[in-house]
């Protein structure tokens, strides 16, 4: 493509007349457009030279905009917001402050999507464009209808508003801010003396949307006093009236639903549906444990530290494995198969190989061991070679010296596939006349527990609750996507660092592909920029390892955002139908769950998703009747598996909502149901296994219901838009990979040859804190110092096995291995020193620095341990490995956890009788899992935690359509922004493990997710009465719900 | 195309295809990775710079776009004294996890506090709209800027 910048618009527009052409203002948009796969022009004619389409000038009565004049330097026009107010609100709330940067208001006009048009079309707008023919002037709406694409917007001139005139801007979107438009509403009447509607603009736009005035019902408001409209007619004339088309996120019904409810309310009319909500009972006041801490810096800030990673981080300086740039680096690409479900026919790499620049292509050809990988299942294939099974599986790679070439090359292999039908759906999935996935068929695991007698406990209950939860595809959105770089060393071993979660298993998987013995591959996989469950198992690692074999050249991978969403893991989606019955008691006596849950294409550790959601159906509560019945099925639509919380929050959702139901059918509060059927301590756990003794239901249950959200205003608020509610779950999280599967744990103490005394494990650093656990708890335990101590993580070559970094048990691990090496180390190190210092080793302490005499505080120190470390040969350096299993109970009759941590969370919640939108505005956690090895680390993951569950609630989902995703970016995909967070968040640890409670610790990596969903859910239902059992909430439902009378 | 602009104060004369964005001028051909790239579509604002001290997306700016103008990376921070009280303050409150969104958040912070030395939680809000994170839940982030404000308030005083 080619670039023209001319100097005015005379030559603009003359080069544009030369053909294949488009005009480029800020250029966002465009961009955009290339993104989705739009061809680019021949010939991009840049107008940003041309000075006087920058021009903003302003008077009491005209804003005169240049075309080109940036939103962000129309923000900055200081009478804006005097004159202009509607205008000034609109821009506001298009895209994001930088992005405002670049966006011209010409831009954000001629792409017929933009947020500001229907602004514009409300206001007092007269636009000049200029075309070969000459110089145009007319309204927004002239220029929309005219074929002004052939011509250039010059000026906007936008009359002031009137003093008292009555306005309205909103945009409706799909998260808080920036967001793309679902809709957006502008509006103005112009009153008389008497109140009178003189004149009625109302127009809407905004992404498909198109931008249109609303003439049959300016029609209705026109003329009339303000206090005489039947809003009602007027909302039914809008509804009928406004064109808005539906895609894969809102319908059309709901766009034109909302704007009219925005139209309404906003220019002070009634809206439709009910103005009546529930009067919500606080739970009684339980006995408050003793002991809660309030997590934050202030609160021990003795205990505050700050980790050693993040000042390297904010200042730019932390490389990630995906930094890694050398000049004889070359640039691997995979590609996709991009198709669901078909059959190879044939591969041909010759035209890719015969590229110039290219160094090596891989497939399926190149393995040399077995072609299958998967952590529990290994059913997928590194590169495909008879099928392949979703759009994003891997086919072929290859290395070459830059990326275009990379890209370039890919274009050029030739598959031939015969295309299968996609399984796109798990339910169809398990028809018997489905097309088979796989050869053992579509169901991948079916799982049955049964306990008591479930009929009989049905026949007991005074009341029974029986609903389907519905749970997304939610998709990991680490920032950093997958990637990193491999080579070949002189000893032919392969070095592959690529964020991962377990650098051993990583190792053992190429192993098995690679036909390469695993002392020959070293696997590095720290710092990686968050992975979520979603780095667990192996991503690009097969196609980088296959490709540095073959180039013998070190390779560089990662995948584009668009590339990670196709191919990428994410959460199970699942549909849980729960059916649970009280007795007139409020005690529960019988439970059934029927889970379905949707593998994708390959296992991976969707079976122990499901298996863990089972190992959770009944919370933290006791039930004596229960059967439970999971399936995951095989389909074609992309791959799922490991995600934070582990099929554990997604249970949680249900039975906790089930609480809630059945407690507003049998007249209890929230607190009251839980209390009655809380686990206590002594009880076995679900499944009849052994659990560790510290049970903490009873106290988070307390502790929740003493909290202050209760007396914040709830119920319909003042403005008449939003209604309030707070709910309550509790959170029951098991800890480890249960007892069915092999979970070895280990780690090194040892005095490194520079002096430090190294606290070597095999987990990643993968953002939550793992640095400084290693710090604190060697340092700890060892009595040296935090500085003393380096952690050595993430690397097969230095670090020994100490299992996978999920499930929660990365702290059990660090504080369990210190526990057992520390006093053989320490014991090492004092008799070296003692040896050195002549003195005998019980008279050494260690301490900040070095070696102390025991039992005094002379503050000498008398051997440093760099000193020590110097008079050592290597082979005498002190050293202690561990090893052992994680801690587990004895059972047999399927995966059950031992150690669980508690929790309880509390949502306060605004709903929107505009929009159907949940707010989140407070959001308590309440914790018990042990001691808080750091603060801010634990504080981090209840934090962070939280608003991963608070978008699997309320925006993320990544849904399909045939086999492929209707979202490829961040654009659609709805990661909660800044402005989702709560308003306020407050999160709270009680420490303490009940007597003989030897597993220390609990990990916090899930805990903060679990509960968030049904506080979330239960606070709607709380509000207004309905309870949402489908995630993200469609806002759609809850509009619906709040027509019901 | 050939474009001149100044990189972190060095004058820079790039040659490559004019629609070649920032974020690979900057991370590929010039192995300056302390900008990151998490979407490439304006829509994570990890990739952040400055451009005529405007924070901009660079995964958005085509070289073309660069001519003339002044260009200052998260590594051109190094020696700007706001930029190192906010780094302190964002540090100090364990602000972020993963870290890979935090050079673009420090730059849409330092940009924001340029513009307004005394911004309060609103006001922080919406300059962060732009930027992702999905680790933290924010909230420490808020904590970090605001910790920033103070110091910059008191480096007025």
């Amino acid at each position: 493509m080619d670039v023209v910048s001319p100097a005015s618009l005379s030559q603009a527009l003359a080069l544009h007349a030369e053909g294949d052409s488009r005009f480029c203002a800020g250029g966002t948009a465009l961009q955009l457009d290339w993104a989705k796969g739009l061809a680019k022009p021949a010939r991009l004619i840049n107008l940003a030279r041309i000075s006087e389409l920058k021009r903003i000038e302003q008077s009491d009565s005209l804003a005169r905009i240049g075309a080109l004049a940036t939103l962000a330097a129309l923000l900055e026009t200081s009478n804006l917001p005097g004159t202009h107010p509607l205008f000034h609100a609109a821009l506001q709330q298009v895209a994001g402050p930088s992005i405002r940067n670049r966006v011209t208001l010409g831009g954000n006009m001629m792409g017929r999507t933009g947020c500001l048009l229907p602004a514009l079309l409300v206001l007092r707008t007269k636009v000049q464009w200029l075309t070969h023919t000459g110089g145009l002037t007319g309204s927004v709406q002239d220029l929309l209808t005219a074929s002004a694409s052939k011509g250039i917007l010059t000026r906007i001139d936008i009359d002031a508003q009137h003093p008292g005139e009555r306005w309205l801007f909103r945009k409706i979107g799909l998260r808080a801010a920036f967001t793309p438009s679902v809709i957006n509403v502008a509006a103005r009447l112009l009153l008389g003396d008497r109140n009178e509607i003189l004149e009625a603009r109302l127009a809407v736009g905004g992404g498909i949307v198109p931008p249109a005035r609303l003439p049959e019902a300016e029609v209705l408001l026109t003329g009339r006093p303000i206090e005489t409209i039947d809003w009602a007619q007027v909302h039914d004339c809008l509804m009928a009236t406004i064109e808005a088309p539906a895609d894969a996120f809102r319908s059309s019904e709901y766009r034109r639903k909302v704007a009219a409810n925005a139209f309404v309310h906003g220019l002070g009319g009634d809206l439709p549906g009910r103005r009546t909500f529930p009067v919500q009972t606080p739970p009684q006041p339980l006995d408050r444990p003793a002991g809660e801490l309030a997590l934050s810096r202030s609160a021990r800030p003795e205990a505050w530290h700050q980790r050693p990673d993040v000042a390297p981080k904010v200042a730019g300086k932390l490389a990630y494995l995906t930094d890694a740039r050398q000049p004889d680096m070359l640039v691997g690409r995979i590609l996709r198969a991009g198709l669901p479900h078909a059959r190879i026919l044939s591969i041909d790499t010759s035209a890719a190989e015969a590229l110039p620049g290219v160094m090596a292509v891989v497939t399926h050809r190149d393995i040399k061991g077995s072609n299958a990988f998967g952590i529990v299942v290994q059913d997928q294939p590194a590169l495909c070679f008879d099928k392949v099974r979703y759009a994003g599986d891997a086919v072929a790679a290859v290395a070459a010296v830059d990326a275009e070439t990379a890209e370039r090359a890919l274009s050029l292999i030739k598959v031939e596939y015969e295309a299968l039908a996609p399984v796109t759906d798990p339910e169809a999935a398990l028809l018997h006349d489905a097309p088979r996935i796989h050869e053992s068929g579509n169901l991948q695991r079916e799982l049955h527990f049964a306990r008591g007698d479930v009929e009989k406990g049905f026949r007991r209950a005074a009341h029974i609750v029986e609903k389907i939860y519905v749970t997304p595809r939610q998709m990991h959105g680490f920032m950093e996507t997958e990637g990193g770089y491999a080579f070949v060393d002189d000893h032919e071993t392969l070095h592959m660092f690529a964020g991962g979660q377990h650098g051993a298993r990583d190792c053992l998987q190429l192993s098995r592909i690679l036909a390469i013995p695993e002392d020959k591959i070293r696997v590095v996989t720290s710092p990686t920029g968050g992975a979520f469950g979603g780095k667990d198992e192996l991503t690009v690692q097969p196609a980088l390892a296959l490709l540095a074999l073959k180039s013998r050249k070190p390779v560089r991978l990662q995948l584009s955002r668009a590339e990670s969403m196709l191919a990428g893991q994410k959460r199970n989606p699942m549909s849980i139908r729960m059916k649970t019955a009280i007795d007139s008691e409020g005690r529960l006596v019988a439970q059934q769950v029927e889970v379905l849950a949707e593998a994708g294409a390959y296992a991976s550790l969707g079976p122990g998703v499901l298996e863990t959601a089972l190992e959770h159906a009944a919370g933290p509560y006791n039930i004596e009747n229960v059967r439970t019945h999971g399936r995951i099925a095989y389909t074609n639509n992309g791959v799922c598996g490991a995600f934070r919380g582990f099929g554990a929050n997604q249970m949680t959702y249900a039975i906790e909502c089930q609480m809630d139901k059945l407690a507003r059918l049998c007249g209890l509060t929230a607190s009251e149901i839980r209390q009655r059927n809380l686990r206590k301590p002594g009880m076995t756990g679900y499944l009849g296994q052994r659990v560790a003794p510290t049970e903490r239901a009873d106290e988070m249950l307390a502790a929740a219901s003493h909290s202050p959200l209760w007396s914040l205003p709830q119920g319909l608020q003042p403005d008449g838009e939003w209604i309030i509610g707070t709910g309550l779950a509790l959170n029951y999280q098991g800890n480890g990979l249960g007892s069915a599967v092999p979970d070895p744990a280990g780690g090194r103490i040892s005095l490194s040859r520079h002096g430090s005394i190294e606290g070597g494990f095999g987990l990643d650093e993968l953002g939550q804190g793992l640095l400084t656990l290693v710090k604190t708890t060697v340092a700890n335990e060892l009595g040296c110092g935090r500085e003393d101590v380096e952690p050595v993580i993430g690397d097969t070559a230095r670090a020994p096995d100490s299992g996978s970094t999920t499930a929660s048990r990365g702290s059990y691990v660090v504080w369990a291995s210190t526990k057992l090496a520390a006093p053989e180390f320490s014991r090492q190190m004092r008799a070296a020193a003692g040896c050195i210092l002549e003195r005998d080793p019980d008279t050494l302490a260690l301490g900040k620095g070095g070696f102390f005499e025991r039992g005094t505080n002379s503050g000498e120190i008398l051997l440093r341990y760099r000193q020590l470390a110097e008079q050592l040969d290597d082979k005498d350096l002190p050293s202690v490995t561990v090893a052992y299993e994680f801690p587990k109970n004895e059972y047999t009759g399927g995966n059950a956890r031992l150690i669980f941590a508690f929790g309880a969370a509390l949502a306060r919640v605004a709903i929107s009788r505009v929009t159907g939108e949940v707010r989140v505005l407070d959001l308590h956690q309440h914790t018990a899992a042990g001691p808080v090895m750091d603060l801010a680390a634990y504080l981090g993951q209840i934090e962070g935690g939280a608003l991963q569950g608070l978008g699997f609630t309320l925006t993320e989902d990544a849904p399909m359509r045939d086999g492929h995703y209707l979202t490829s970016n961040l654009d659609t995909y709805m990661l909660p922004g800044i402005q989702d967070a709560p308003q306020r968040m407050q999160s709270f640890a009680l420490e303490s493990l009940a007597d003989g409670d030897i597993y220390g610790p609990r990990g916090v990596g899930e805990l903060g997710i679990g509960a968030v969903t049904p506080a979330i859910a239960n606070a709607v239902f709380a509000a207004i009465g309905h309870l949402p059992t489908v995630t993200p909430i469609p806002p759609e439902t809850i509009l619906a719900a709040l027509e019901e009378r | 195309m050939t474009v001149g602009f100044t990189l972190n104060g060095q004058t820079q004369s790039l040659s490559c295809q004019p629609d070649r964005t920032l974020a690979q001028v900057l991370r590929d051909d010039m192995g300056l990775t302390a900008t990151k790239e998490a979407c490439s579509i304006g829509r994570c604002g990890a990739c952040l710079v400055l451009i005529d001290g405007k924070a901009t997306n660079a995964c958005l700016t085509m070289a073309f776009q660069l001519e003339g103008t002044a260009v200052v990376t998260t590594e051109g921070l190094d020696n700007d004294a706001l930029a190192a009280v906010v780094r302190k303050a964002l540090a100090e409150e364990n602000a972020f996890q993963c870290g890979y969104c935090a050079p673009g958040f420090v730059m849409a912070l330092v940009a924001l506090l340029k513009e307004n030395p005394a911004p309060g939680e609103e006001n922080i809000r919406a300059g962060l709209e732009g930027n992702i994170c999905r680790c933290t839940g924010y909230h420490s982030i808020i904590r970090g800027a605001l910790a920033a404000a103070r110091m910059v308030q008191e480096t007025l005083k």
